[in-house]
């Protein structure tokens, strides 16, 4: 990610995990009212392709940062690691052993629950979900970015759980 | 192995920054509204920061029934066209925003019109011949949005005879929940009509802008939209001048024209007809609207059916009709709360839009839906064209305080990937415009090209989801597998459209992409079209000139024989032979004005012979009346009162005006 995609640098604000919705939402007005292509209708092709663009930027940095889970992944992007890629190097880091076999563990309880059963285990991943963006967040804040984007993979295992119990639910 | 990244939106920055004279080319205070809706289409203007006004015909009515009537050429539009529906029911159309965008597998509803799709996703309507052309003469094939196209040029002229000076450019609502097909095609259709579309605004952004700005109001709005043939929920945000559309949802193929068809169906099967024919089914629907708006009020009341007895139908019963079709946008409405992350009780105010909240049963359930009554101070059919004439007004550079509207695709966007299956690449509800990246790769050397295609939709399956375009990408270079890595932009726009762009990653070249879209006409096509409509717009013109030239020759008619009728008699003024070669122009005036489809020409040349022949009787006048020590003021007026003069000399003496003339010549 360029200078240029860095959402924190785009809304002027300080590349941590912690911020202020207010902050955001008040500088996502600001830059919206001044990159909307509403600004430069009738204008030539090459100033309207251009204000689309930035009002782009600026659509998807607010995205990512009043979300606390893009944001954090935002960072640790920033800080050299895709968990979109599969690079051994720069990519998401491989889940362990013992996570794997959690995660199965999870799967067969989801097989073998009737539905109190299904509802229990959804608060249950709902909360380890919530644990592992609070421990990546805490990652973050003491620089460990490896770290944090370990709990971070593991919070998409947890989310995608979630995800497909939802869409299976009666 | 793709990777997806709506964040990243690459080196866009450095482009351009918007130019200080931004507005130089636009015309401040022309730009104009339009609701172009299934079953009414208005025209609103709010030119320099004025209030919102409905352009309305002369019995007052702003409404434009949608309705295109092909039995002329060129098509009548309006209540012209309306009139003529029951008698050529397939040469009339009406309603078709339902069909815009759409392929001939969408059209699950009943109409009267015969369609043909022969090129994939380009629904056709065969209007066959104008009435009384020759029986050899071709059958024409319309598309919608060419119909579409008709009702904006109808509102165009309507608004430039207020302006008196050609539009800028239009603002053109759409219902939020239409897809990128739906919004292309209203798009090209204004495009046809010749108008400069500034922006396609979402039917309920505009209701609310046309609310928001009215009470200087901010705070959480929810409109609530039920037209003829749609429905549409919106969630918005107005706070510091931005008026953000937090969440929208509705049903494309839903509305009050159900209503009459449920109703409709229920006479029917009440008056004991199995299969009624299509004259009944039009004769029940037509009785059902009139019973359902006279239900707005009554709580009961009869129905007549042409040869049938009269029935009663109470409110309860309508309303026990409607209720599924009610209850599907109340659905819509909770997954609107929950996509924008709210509680009903959280709103500052719901907003009622379209003629079809004027069921007291919808606003009851809406009332319980969000916890409060809803407003409905601004006329719900026009309060969407205000809106629109509002945003045309500030994006027609005039110094108005305007807002600025973020709005949201309604509809995810997503790639068909192996097995038939949808990967989302732009969810929906993101803020436009959004780009989406997605970087594909070759799986083998000699691969040279790929197929991309784009659905837009919800479902899991691209065969569920509407299709959009299938892109070629070409011009991948030679690379050992997964080497050559072609960066896709998926681009929004302001409108929700589409517009697709790829560079190769490793030289950073931009990749050739052969757009096909899916649905609707091609850009030639609309190219085509656009043309076309130059050409009708000259006969528009050349109609106006006629008028013109009518009215004008009219006048110079009436002159001369007003002047015959009061001087004529003084040979002095007008020798005889003078009065014959007058008396036989006159004649051939009236004969060219006798053709009521006279063009221009033949009138004004009728008018020139006319006002050569004269000359030298006007200038006989003139003298007279600068003898009479008149000057300075015009023919008539002195005319009129030497007339008046010489009735008075001969009511005092009984003398004939010859009183004044020098001598016989």
């Amino acid at each position: 990610m360029s200078a240029d995609t860095d959402p924190f640098a785009l809304f002027d604000l300080p590349r941590r995990h912690a911020a202020s919705r207010d902050a955001i939402e008040q500088r996502y007005l600001e830059l919206s009212r001044a990159a909307h292509p509403d600004n430069v209708v009738g204008d030539g092709t090459a100033a309207r392709r251009a204000a689309v663009e930035r009002a782009s930027a600026v659509n998807a940095a607010y995205r990512v940062l009043r979300d606390p889970v893009l944001r954090a992944e935002a960072l640790v992007k920033l800080g050299g690691i895709d968990l979109d890629s599969t690079d051994p190097e720069r990519g998401a880091p491989h889940p362990t052993q013992a996570f794997l076999l959690e995660m199965i563990d999870l799967r067969e309880r989801l097989e073998d629950g009737g539905p109190d059963g299904v509802a229990a285990l959804r608060d249950d991943v709902e909360a380890r979900c919530d644990a592992a963006l609070d421990a990546a967040v805490e990652a973050l804040d003491a620089g460990e970015v490896r770290r944090a984007a370990e709990h971070l993979v593991a919070r998409r295992y947890f989310q995608r759980f979630l995800d497909e119990t939802d869409s299976s639910a009666p | 192995m793709t990777s997806v990244s709506i964040h990243d939106t690459g080196a866009l920055f450095q482009i351009a920054e918007p130019t200080d004279q931004r507005r130089a080319q636009r015309r401040p205070g022309r730009g104009i509204g339009i609701d172009l809706g299934t079953t009414n289409s208005l025209v609103a203007l709010a030119p320099h920061g004025a209030a919102p006004r409905v352009l309305r015909d002369s019995s007052g009515s702003g409404l434009v029934p949608s309705v295109v009537a092909y039995t002329t050429d060129p098509p009548l539009v309006g209540r012209a066209a309306q009139a003529l529906q029951a008698e050529h029911p397939s040469q009339v159309l009406s309603s078709v925003k339902r069909l815009m965008g759409r392929g001939l597998a969408d059209i699950d509803f009943a109409h009267p019109y015969h369609l043909s799709e022969e090129t994939p996703g380009l629904l056709r309507i065969d209007v066959g011949a104008p009435v009384g052309s020759q029986a050899d003469s071709a059958s024409r094939r319309v598309t919608p949005t060419e119909v579409s196209a008709a009702i904006l040029r109808e509102l165009k002229l309507r608004a430039e005879a207020e302006l008196g000076e050609p539009c800028d450019g239009a603002v053109i609502t759409v219902p939020a929940y239409f897809d990128d097909a739906q919004r292309q095609a209203t798009r090209d259709a204004g495009r046809i009509a010749g108008l400069q579309v500034y922006r396609l605004l979402a039917e309920p952004t505009a209701a609310a802008l046309a609310y928001g700005l009215d009470r200087g109001g901010e705070g959480l709005f929810a409109v609530y939209d039920l037209g003829g043939g749609t429905f549409d929920i919106s969630l918005l945000r107005l706070h510091k001048g931005v008026f953000q559309v937090l969440a929208t949802g509705g049903d494309s193929a839903l509305g009050g024209d159900d209503f009459d068809r449920a109703l409709a169906a229920r006479l029917l099967q009440r008056s004991g007809v199995g299969e009624p024919t299509r004259n009944q089914l039009d004769a029940a629907r037509l009785a059902a609207r009139a019973a359902k708006e006279r239900l707005t009020e009554a709580t009961a009341t009869r129905v007549a059916l042409p040869g049938l007895p009269e029935l009663e139908v109470t409110r309860a019963e309508f309303e026990a009709l409607i209720e599924p079709l009610a209850q599907r946008t109340l659905r819509a409405c909770r997954q609107a709360l929950k996509d924008a992350g709210l509680r009903a009780p959280e709103l500052d105010g719901v907003v009622l839009v379209g003629g079809s909240t004027r069921v007291p049963k919808i606003r009851e359930l809406v009332a319980e839906t969000f916890k409060r009554p809803p407003l409905a101070d601004i006329d719900p059919d026009e309060v969407v064209a205000w809106g629109a004439a509002i945003q045309a007004d500030i994006l027609s550079g005039s110094a108005r305080e305007g807002v600025t509207l973020l709005d949201v695709v309604p509809l995810s966007l997503g790639l068909e990937t192996m097995g038939g299956i949808v990967e989302k690449i732009i969810p929906r509800n993101a803020t436009i415009p959004i780009a989406a990246r997605q970087v594909f790769t070759n799986y083998a050397e000699h691969q040279t090209g790929m197929v991309i295609h784009v659905v837009q939709g919800e479902r899991e399956l691209a065969r569920d989801c509407r299709s959009l375009a299938r892109f070629d990408l070409k011009g991948i270079p030679r690379l050992p597998p997964s080497m050559a890595r072609v960066e896709v932009t998926f681009q929004l726009d302001a409108d929700a459209l589409l517009t697709v762009s790829a560079r190769e990653l490793m030289t950073g070249v931009r990749q050739s992409v052969e757009v096909k879209p899916t649905y609707g006409l091609s850009e030639e096509e609309v190219d085509r079209l656009v043309m076309e409509s130059l050409d009708h717009a000259g006969d528009d013109y050349a109609r106006r000139n006629a008028a013109e030239a009518r009215v004008e020759l009219g006048r110079v008619v009436l002159a001369l024989r007003t002047a015959v009728a009061e001087v004529g008699h003084l040979r002095e003024l007008l020798p005889d032979d003078e009065r014959a070669g007058l008396e036989a122009a006159l004649a051939a005036a009236d004969a060219a004005m006798a053709d009521p489809d006279a063009a221009a020409d033949p009138l004004n040349r009728a008018r020139t012979a006319l006002e050569k022949v004269s000359e030298p009787f006007a200038r006989r006048r003139m003298e007279r009346a600068l003898n009479a020590g008149m000057a300075g003021k015009s023919l008539h007026d002195i005319e009129r009162a030497l007339a008046d003069e010489d009735a008075l000399q001969e009511k005092r003496a009984g003398h004939t005006p010859e009183l004044l003339e020098p001598e016989e010549p």
